[in-house]
């Protein structure tokens, strides 16, 4: 090992895959080993056992579909609004100082505050969890995205203005291709804090979903259940977390070359 | 025909942190007529390039005016193409892509600008490259690149920012030929700032000589060396006898600079 030096692709995957065979087995033996009690944690084998029942008795995975579609809904719809909003910012300084200090104050409120007043306001239906995800995610895509689209190559800028391009052509074909994979990586980043949302929103006044079966699952101590919960939700993050990465580098081969 | 009146341009950048304003470029005067090809050589910190931008229309003068073709520049356009000194290429375009932007910003179908550019494609040397990246070419490739977009908009004046002044020694020489090939069979209007006297003799018709701080200009010199010109006419006495005269002019320049710095 020597500092910045390179691993092949191959000793990556193992790498990585040895850390989670070393963390299952600390577990194992945490639990099978009695250093813990039942009643805290679940061994291994239980949260399986949990989970085959989990998805074949309980229905969980419309759970799954449900929250999938809430963190996809709300997501979609914060991204809808933020993005242009983001590129008009970082475009245009003056549109910047009009809405850069309020949407760095709503940064900072905490979406999960905002549940009881938003339950007060729609219910405790589908808008309400939509509108959690949609105030957690809104301000933070807008923000960032303003700052990328803000620090746009200037050279980049000049050289398309000397090739005959107006403001409508600087920012289609220069300001948002230029700033295109930073985008999405954005989007990468907040729809996984948008996964935490989602199962906060889900905690409180809610009838489906992971958040659901685990506040359930509390009630009856199955901490087996509650793991398999968890667990479920890294799995759905690491996978769509490679997914946006694989679409990322296809959409942006530019990047790559 | 081109002509661009360069009238009593000064810029000054204002005053900083407490610091007296800068005065970058004292009143200046040049006109440059039709297929011209001039250097401006100076040391760094002379103005050429504050000159340059405020000819693009990148940059404001303070004072005075700049006209092409008897209308004032009020900011960037088409027809002043411009090849910069850092690599500029849109990396999210092809080399093909590249050279045809300012020919999609002006609607030119897709068609008729791919044949454009691969025109020039095949001019600068970049026959098979055509859908490569800029990050998969060579400093000089880009250059070329470069070169090749600011043309295929045809532009009634072409600026070039110390654009090998970040290539080696032999890619420059290359660059130059190729260059000065290309202004040999096209005939263009030309403004090419270096810091390099070489540079500015080879390429020149007349070499607009240029002092440091505040910047303004101090000699014009013809170079009426024959074309078309080969990298060989570099060693002729007629060419030695100009650097000589060039170095001499730029020494005192480089000089005041350091006494300043």
């Amino acid at each position: 090992m020597r500092p910045l030096d390179p691993v092949t692709s191959k000793q990556r995957a193992a790498y990585g895959l040895a850390f989670f065979v070393l963390f299952v087995a600390l577990w194992s033996w945490a639990t099978f080993g009695g250093h813990v009690s039942k009643t805290f944690l679940a061994n291994p084998l239980t949260m399986v056992q949990e989970g085959v029942e989990l998805l074949s008795k309980h229905g969980f995975l419309f759970d799954i579909g449900m929250t999938i579609w809430r963190v996809l809904g709300g997501f979609v719809l914060a991204a809808i609004i933020a993005v242009p909003l983001g590129v008009l910012m970082g475009a245009y300084k003056p549109v910047e100082a009009f809405l850069e200090p309020f949407v760095s104050f709503a940064r900072y409120l905490p979406a999960s505050a905002f549940i009881p007043l938003l339950i007060l306001w729609a219910g405790i239906g589908e808008l309400q969890k939509l509108l959690v995800i949609f105030i957690g995610s809104v301000f933070q895509i807008i923000l960032m995205i303003a700052v990328t689209v803000g620090a746009t190559r200037r050279d980049l800028v000049e050289a398309a203005y000397t090739l005959g391009a107006r403001d409508r052509g600087i920012i289609r074909r220069v300001l948002l291709p230029s700033s295109a994979p930073e985008i999405a990586e954005i989007l990468r980043l907040v729809l996984g804090w948008a996964w935490t949302y989602v199962i906060v929103a889900e905690l409180i006044g809610s009838s489906s979903g992971i958040g659901h079966m685990i506040t359930d699952s509390q009630a009856l101590l199955n901490t087996g259940q509650i793991i398999f919960g968890i667990i479920v939700i890294g799995l759905i993050g690491l996978v769509s977390d490679f997914l946006f990465k694989a679409f990322n580098a296809w959409l942006f081969p530019w990047k790559l070359a | 025909m081109t002509t661009l009146k360069i009238e009593q341009v000064s810029r000054t950048f204002p005053a900083r942190h407490g610091n007296a304003p800068t005065r970058a470029l004292e009143p200046t005067d040049l006109t440059i007529g039709n297929n011209d090809f001039v250097t401006i050589l100076g040391p760094s910190g002379c103005g050429k390039s504050t000159l340059l931008r405020i000819v693009a229309g990148l940059d404001r003068p303070t004072g005075g005016r700049v006209t092409l073709d008897g209308r004032e520049v009020t900011g960037p356009g088409a027809d002043r193409g411009m090849v910069f000194q850092s690599y500029t290429l849109f990396p999210w375009l092809t080399v093909r892509e590249n050279i045809a932007f300012g020919l999609r910003e002006r609607g030119v179908p897709q068609a008729e600008r791919y044949k454009i550019a691969d025109a020039f494609i095949r001019q600068v040397g970049l026959s098979g490259f055509e859908n490569h990246w800029p990050k998969q070419l060579s400093g000089g490739m880009q250059q070329r690149t470069a070169i090749a977009r600011a043309l295929a908009n045809d532009p009634k004046i072409l600026l070039l920012d110390e654009p090998f002044g970040a290539l080696d020694n032999q890619t420059r020489a290359l660059m130059q030929e190729m260059l000065l090939g290309i202004w040999e069979r096209d005939q263009k209007t030309v403004l090419f700032v270096t810091h390099d006297i070489e540079e500015a003799i080879f390429l020149g018709s007349r070499v607009v000589v240029m002092s440091a701080r505040p910047g303004r200009i101090k000699a014009e010199i013809a170079v009426d060396l024959p074309h078309p010109r080969s990298y060989k006419i570099k060693t002729t006495p007629e060419f030695v006898q100009l650097k000589e005269r060039l170095v001499e002019e730029i020494r005192t320049e480089a000089l005041k600079v350091a006494e300043h710095a």
